[in-house]
C-alpha cells in the first residue's frame, strides 16, 4: 500500500462518511488472519481480547501474544497513517505500542477498561511523544473508575456498553455533520480551529457540534 | 495527598466544555493544555468518567479501522524486541511519592515533578508572582500564578483564550466565584478582563495563555516585558 499520507490533505468527508459502513459492517472477532504466515488462527471461544491480555500478563503467553498482534497490529497502523505520518514511521509506533503491550500487560485491568481503550491510549501517548516530541499529561482516569462509589453505577456494566460494536452503531446513528467533527479529531489529530477550517465552519459551530455528538454518544453508550 | 483527594469542595461548578475533554482523549492538545485539562480533570470525577467514554471511542476507532498491510519480517523483529532486555527497564516517569504534602493534584505533581514549595515563584506586579512552566511553539504559554487574597489583577485585554483552573483559594470576575477545580475560560475577544482575588489565603491558579495578553494601564504596559506574558 502506499505509506504517504499527505500533510493536511482536504479531507474528502463524503469518502469519510461512506468509509463509516465498511468500518461498521467489519466482521468482528471471530477469526483473524495471521499477517506473517497468511493462514488464518482462532481465537478460542472463550477468549476475548482481555483474556488474551492477561495470558500475556500472568504467563508470558507467546500464542496469545501472537493473536493479539494479529489482531490489533494491522489495525493500530492503519489508524496511525490516518495521522499525517509515514509508513515507516506508523510501523515503528506500531511496534512500540506491541512492546508496550507486553511488557506492561500486568498494567492493564480488565474490570477498568477495555482492552480496545487501554490500546489506544498507549498508541495516542507514542505518538505524541514521537512524533509531536512532547509529553502529554494523563489524568489516572481508572484510579477513579476503581474508586466509584455506588455500586450500581459501577463500571463492569459501563464498560460493557464500551463494546466496540455498540460504540460503532451509536457512532452510525449520528448525522454526518456531527459524525465528522469526531472523526476529524480522533482520525486527523486536528485542533477545532483545523476542523474549523477544514469543513469551512465557524469555531463556535465545531464546537457545538462537538458537545452534542458526544452527548448523543454518551446517551446511546448508557453512560451518564 | 493522591489525587482522589482533591475532590472540588470550594468549587462553583465551573467545568471545561465536552469539546476540550474530546480534543484532550483524541490527543489533539498542546502538552500545556493537555497538562491543564488533566488538572481539572482530577478534581471531577464527572469528567473523569467522560474522558474515559471519550477514550473508549478512540478504542473503538482504532479497532475498527482497516488492517493495513505490514512489512515482511515485521513479526520477527517485534519478537527480537520482546526480549531485548533495554526495553523491559525503561525508567518510568519519575514520581513523586504519594505523601509528599503538596496542594497539586497528581498530574500536576508529577509533571513538574517538584514539590510546591520548591518552585521558584517571581515577581509579577504587586501582590502577584508566577512560574513559568512551559512555551509552546505557538506562543501558548503554561503557567502558575499566586496572588495574594484581595489583590485586583490588573485589568486585561485577550488576543487568544486563557484557561484558568484555581487549585488553592478563590477569586470573582464581575460576580462570578471561581474556587478550587473550578475552569474559567476567558474568550480571546475579551478586552477588560478583572479578576478580584478573595480575601484571605493566597489564590493559586494553573492558567494557559493562548496569546500575549494587553494590559490596560501604562504600568502594565511598562511591567509587561518583564512578565513575559
Amino acid at each position: 500500500m502506499s505509506n504517504s499520507q499527505p500533510a493536511f490533505q482536504k479531507t474528502n468527508i463524503e469518502a469519510l462518511t461512506s468509509n463509516w459502513q465498511g468500518w461498521f459492517s467489519a466482521k468482528t472477532n471471530a477469526r483473524y488472519r495471521n499477517p506473517t504466515k497468511g493462514s488464518s488462527i482462532s481465537f478460542l471461544n472463550t477468549d476475548t481480547t482481555e483474556t488474551l491480555a492477561l495470558k500475556v500478563a500472568e504467563h508470558r503467553d507467546k500464542q496469545a501474544f501472537r493473536l493479539l498482534f494479529a489482531h490489533f497490529a494491522p489495525r493500530i497502523k492503519s489508524f496511525l497513517l490516518k495521522q499525517k505520518i509515514n509508513g515507516e514511521m506508523a510501523e515503528d509506533l506500531t511496534q512500540e505500542v506491541m512492546v508496550t503491550l507486553w511488557h506492561k500487560a500486568h498494567m492493564f485491568d480488565p474490570s477498568k477498561a477495555r482492552l480496545s481503550t487501554w490500546m489506544f491510549r498507549i498508541a495516542r501517548n507514542k505518538f505524541i511523544d514521537k512524533v509531536r516530541r512532547q509529553k502529554y499529561i494523563e489524568v489516572d482516569v481508572d484510579d477513579h473508575i476503581r474508586s466509584m462509589e455506588a455500586p450500581e453505577k459501577t463500571d463492569t456494566a459501563v464498560i460493557q456498553n464500551q463494546d466496540r460494536a455498540r460504540i460503532m452503531s451509536a457512532m452510525e446513528v449520528l448525522k454526518p455533520e456531527l459524525r465528522s467533527v469526531i472523526q476529524l479529531s480522533f482520525y486527523q489529530d486536528m485542533s477545532h480551529s483545523q476542523i474549523s477550517e477544514q469543513l469551512d465552519l465557524p469555531l463556535g459551530t465545531v464546537k457545538s457540534r462537538m458537545r452534542i455528538a458526544f452527548q448523543k454518544l454518551r446517551i446511546e453508550l448508557g453512560n451518564f | 495527598m493522591g489525587s482522589e483527594k482533591h475532590i472540588a469542595e470550594n468549587g462553583t461548578g465551573h467545568l471545561i466544555d465536552d469539546e476540550w475533554l474530546i480534543a484532550y482523549a483524541a490527543g489533539n492538545l498542546s502538552e500545556a493544555k493537555s497538562a491543564l485539562v488533566a488538572t481539572h480533570a482530577s478534581f471531577h470525577p464527572v469528567l473523569q468518567r467522560k474522558i474515559h467514554s471519550a477514550e473508549a471511542m478512540g478504542g473503538a476507532l482504532m479497532e475498527s479501522s482497516d488492517e493495513a498491510t505490514l512489512s515482511d519480517g515485521f513479526y520477527e523483529k517485534l519478537l527480537a524486541k520482546l526480549d531485548d532486555t533495554d526495553q523491559q527497564d525503561q525508567p518510568a516517569m519519575p514520581t513523586l511519592k504519594d505523601d509528599a504534602k503538596t496542594i497539586f493534584p497528581r498530574p500536576l505533581t508529577n509533571y513538574l515533578n517538584q514539590r510546591p514549595d520548591e518552585l521558584k515563584w517571581r515577581f509579577m506586579g504587586p501582590g502577584m508572582s508566577q512560574v513559568k512552566l512551559r512555551c509552546e511553539d505557538n506562543g501558548e504559554k503554561l503557567w502558575l500564578l499566586r496572588a495574594k487574597g484581595g489583590t485586583e489583577i490588573p485589568s486585561h485585554g485577550h488576543n487568544g483564550h486563557e484557561f484558568t483552573l484555581v487549585l488553592q483559594g478563590s477569586y470573582s470576575v464581575e460576580g462570578q466565584l471561581f474556587g478550587v477545580g473550578d475552569m474559567e475560560l476567558a474568550a480571546d475577544d475579551i478586552d477588560d478582563h478583572r479578576p478580584i482575588i478573595s480575601e484571605g489565603e493566597d489564590c493559586i491558579c494553573l492558567v494557559v495563555t493562548e496569546a500575549p495578553i494587553n494590559l490596560k494601564s501604562l504600568i502594565g504596559k511598562a511591567f509587561q516585558p518583564f512578565i513575559g506574558l
